[in-house]
């Protein structure tokens, strides 16, 4: 479904991913950990297509398709998704309105006929319930003064709505509390499903006891460093980055 | 006619010079009028209140009054609201037999104001007696070359007199529609090129403790050539009265619109006005309100939609002249492409006018690298017990909110327009008459879609 390989990306002069390989296939949860500074947050940017970042080597396939020939809109159509760590307050539009323009565009650009107002209200008001969101959120302006938890289960909630077949969660149980946690971790394995896939990038390991991962990637310095199953989550939070990084570097001189 | 006040003002004393004769009280108000705007002549850039709008094409032109036109059948339809009474003017004359002006009020054209006729002595005793074109306002004695050139050349004007206690259920409608019949001139060969001119004239007196919504819309076919359009308004607010009023400007882009407006708020009044400009070409609208008895009250918003070259100049003055006054202003622009706007607030707080509150606050939303939005804010107070406020902005759209609509599927033309759309969307949602607000929001969401050349990459 997704095949990042080599992927080199800078930020004005700055290189930050310098030769990332991943690879994830339909009905999989890939975790990636890392420290701060080691590129998690430029992965996922990059994956959704912020312009800042200039892609210098490598490739991205999603589907088969190149990401960087399409614009953030079109990798939405094609089924992507980003949560993002820093989720923007938008005032002035309704939170329910932007839920509803972004679906219609979506279901548009897929050659889907639009949702009339009444389907899209029981759509939504299922999907809230589903993911545990306060109806209230609905008819605020998008985020405007939510709080960290409210922000990230305005995320998750979005992603119940637009059903995305590769859903990308930057750091979402950053600032989160235990139950807002697990809140958010229930939300999304109410969403898992054998034809979509998840990327969860995080800091700590402490979501991925909520969230199972099939795979952990280590990300350090702009590539991944090791793989393996959800055991090296355990093994990152017993040693620290700095084990791993011994450990990895042992590995390749042997 | 050659004029010691300039070439320009001189071509428009001969338009005064070739008026027939007419008898009463509006032809000395004329007089006195026109001897003004001699005297003063037309406002340079060396004039403080007019540096930034540049008048050269306007006054390079040679003016002549807009013709007689015969309203045609949907000509003024796609300007009109339901459930109106309505007042139309083509050209600055009165379309009666388009007109349904409402009953319990006088409502005429002042050309017609038969004398003695009803509340002829209201009409008589307000009309240029508030404008600073004639009388002058306490802090500011210079004359308005506008106001006072309208007072001079006004076509038939609208007067309304809304008596004592009586309260207007259904909006008042006063459609001031231009339809220029010269094509744009060419000034080419070194004459000057032809524009027409009208000049609208709308007294509003509402009598103590009624209520009325006027809405004012200065209007032309989109693909209209270039005129010149000269408005002036008077608004007395009685004590205790209730005037609520929006002005619609969409004129022609090729258009020249300077208008000039004028309320007075006497005790315990309420002036809640808005002002809506999204055409013409040169686009200056000068307010002045004065708050002229204890505890009246006064809203003057505004939103500007301007893109292309052109220019649109809002020039605000607001008198607390006695106590416990509150005056409430904002006003926000969109500006695209080479566009320009100027934003010019002056609140003045008289030494008697304790307990003033006054608010403050423009706001600009610079959509291209090449607009450009210059706001002055200015307060100055003469009381000191007094809350004022004020702040201006100039900002550009926010990226990272258009990135998130982005990355939700949300194409970027689409989601440019939704952000756009909320920045302004307060000003037309104020309006509480609902086919206005349909309409205002219709022309918002156009304005923005035209504005954007679709070739926009990032």
């Amino acid at each position: 479904m997704l095949r990042v390989s080599d992927l080199h990306a800078r930020v004005e002069e700055h290189e930050i991913l310098r030769g990332v390989d991943l690879q994830v296939e339909a009905g999989e949860v890939h975790a990636v950990m890392g420290p701060n500074g080691s590129g998690k947050s430029t992965l996922a940017q990059v994956l959704a297509g912020r312009e800042d970042y200039e892609v210098t080597a490598g490739s991205l396939e999603f589907d088969g398709d190149d990401l960087q020939e399409m614009a953030p809109e079109e990798r939405a159509h094609a089924g992507l998704f980003l949560a993002f760590q820093y989720p923007v307050e938008i005032p002035g539009v309704g939170n329910s309105y932007f839920l509803k323009a972004a679906l219609n565009a979506t279901r548009k650009a897929r050659g889907e006929q639009a949702l009339d107002a009444m389907d899209f209200l029981r759509l939504l008001r299922e999907r809230a319930n589903l993911v545990d969101v306060d109806e209230a959120l609905l008819r605020r302006p998008v985020n405007e003064g939510f709080s960290g938890g409210e922000k990230k289960r305005n995320e998750i909630l979005q992603m119940a709505v637009l059903e995305p077949r590769l859903a990308v969660l930057d750091e979402t149980d950053s600032g989160l509390d235990i139950d807002a946690l697990k809140t958010v971790a229930a939300g999304v394995n109410a969403l898992r499903r054998e034809d979509r896939a998840f990327v969860v990038i995080t800091h700590y390991q402490r979501l991925l006891n909520y969230i199972v991962p099939d795979h952990v990637h280590v990300l350090l310095d702009g590539r991944i460093v090791r793989s393996g199953g959800s055991g090296l989550a355990l093994e990152l939070e017993e040693r620290g980055y700095a084990g791993i990084t011994e450990a990895s570097a042992g590995g390749s001189g042997g | 006619m050659s004029s010691a006040a300039g070439p320009a003002a001189g071509r428009y004393l001969d338009l005064y010079s070739r008026r027939t004769g007419e008898a009463g009280f509006l032809r000395a108000l004329r007089q006195q009028a026109i001897g003004r705007f001699e005297a003063a002549g037309f406002p340079t850039s060396r004039d403080e209140e007019w540096r930034q709008t540049n008048l050269g094409p306007l006054l390079r032109a040679e003016p002549e009054p807009a013709a007689r036109h015969t309203l045609r059948a949907g000509e003024a339809a796609p300007f009109l609201y339901p459930d109106c009474h309505r007042m139309i003017f083509v050209n600055g004359r009165y379309a009666a037999e388009a007109s349904s002006p409402p009953e319990r009020v006088t409502a005429v054209a002042l050309a017609d104001l038969p004398a003695g006729g009803e509340n002829a002595d209201a009409i008589a005793e307000h009309l240029g007696a508030t404008a600073c074109g004639l009388a002058s306002c306490s802090a500011d004695a210079r004359v308005h070359a506008f106001a006072a050139l309208n007072t001079a050349l006004f076509g038939d004007g609208a007067a309304i007199v809304i008596p004592e206690g009586v309260v207007v259920t259904r909006p008042i409608q006063v459609l001031w529609l231009s339809v220029p019949t010269l094509g744009r001139g060419d000034a080419g060969d070194g004459a000057a090129s032809r524009l027409e001119v009208s000049f609208p004239r709308l007294l509003v007196v509402a009598g103590e403790n009624s209520q009325a919504t006027v809405l004012e819309t200065h209007a032309a076919d989109p693909a209209a050539g270039g005129y010149f359009v000269c408005p002036a308004a008077e608004f007395v607010c009685r004590a205790g009265a209730v005037l609520r009023h929006t002005r619609l400007q969409v004129d022609a882009a090729d258009a020249f619109h300077l208008g000039f407006q004028h309320a007075r708020i006497e005790r315990a009044a309420v002036f809640d006005s808005s002002s809506l400009s999204f055409g013409g070409g040169l686009v200056r609208n000068d307010t002045v309100a004065l708050l002229d008895g204890e505890g009246a009250d006064c809203s003057l918003d505004g939103l500007y939609v301007v893109g292309g070259s052109r220019f649109v100049d809002n020039h605000m003055r607001v008198e607390h002249r006695q106590p416990r006054t509150t005056s409430h202003q904002l006003y926000k622009g969109v500006l695209d492409d080479r566009a320009r706007s100027v934003f010019n607030g002056r609140i003045y707080v008289h030494q008697a006018a304790q307990k003033t509150d006054a608010k403050q606050t423009n706001r600009n939303l610079l959509l291209s690298r090449s607009a450009l939005a210059n706001s002055n804010p200015q307060l100055e107070i003469f009381a000191d017990d007094v809350r004022c406020t004020h702040g201006s902005t100039i900002g550009r759209l926010d990226e990272d909110a258009l990135f998130y609509l982005r990355v939700r599927g949300i194409p970027r033309e689409e989601a440019h327009g939704m952000l756009v759309y909320a920045f302004a969307r307060e000003l037309v949602e104020k309006a509480s008459f609902g086919p206005l607000r349909e309409d205002l929001e219709g022309r918002l969401r156009s304005s923005l879609n035209g504005g954007r050349g679709g070739g926009r990459s990032r």
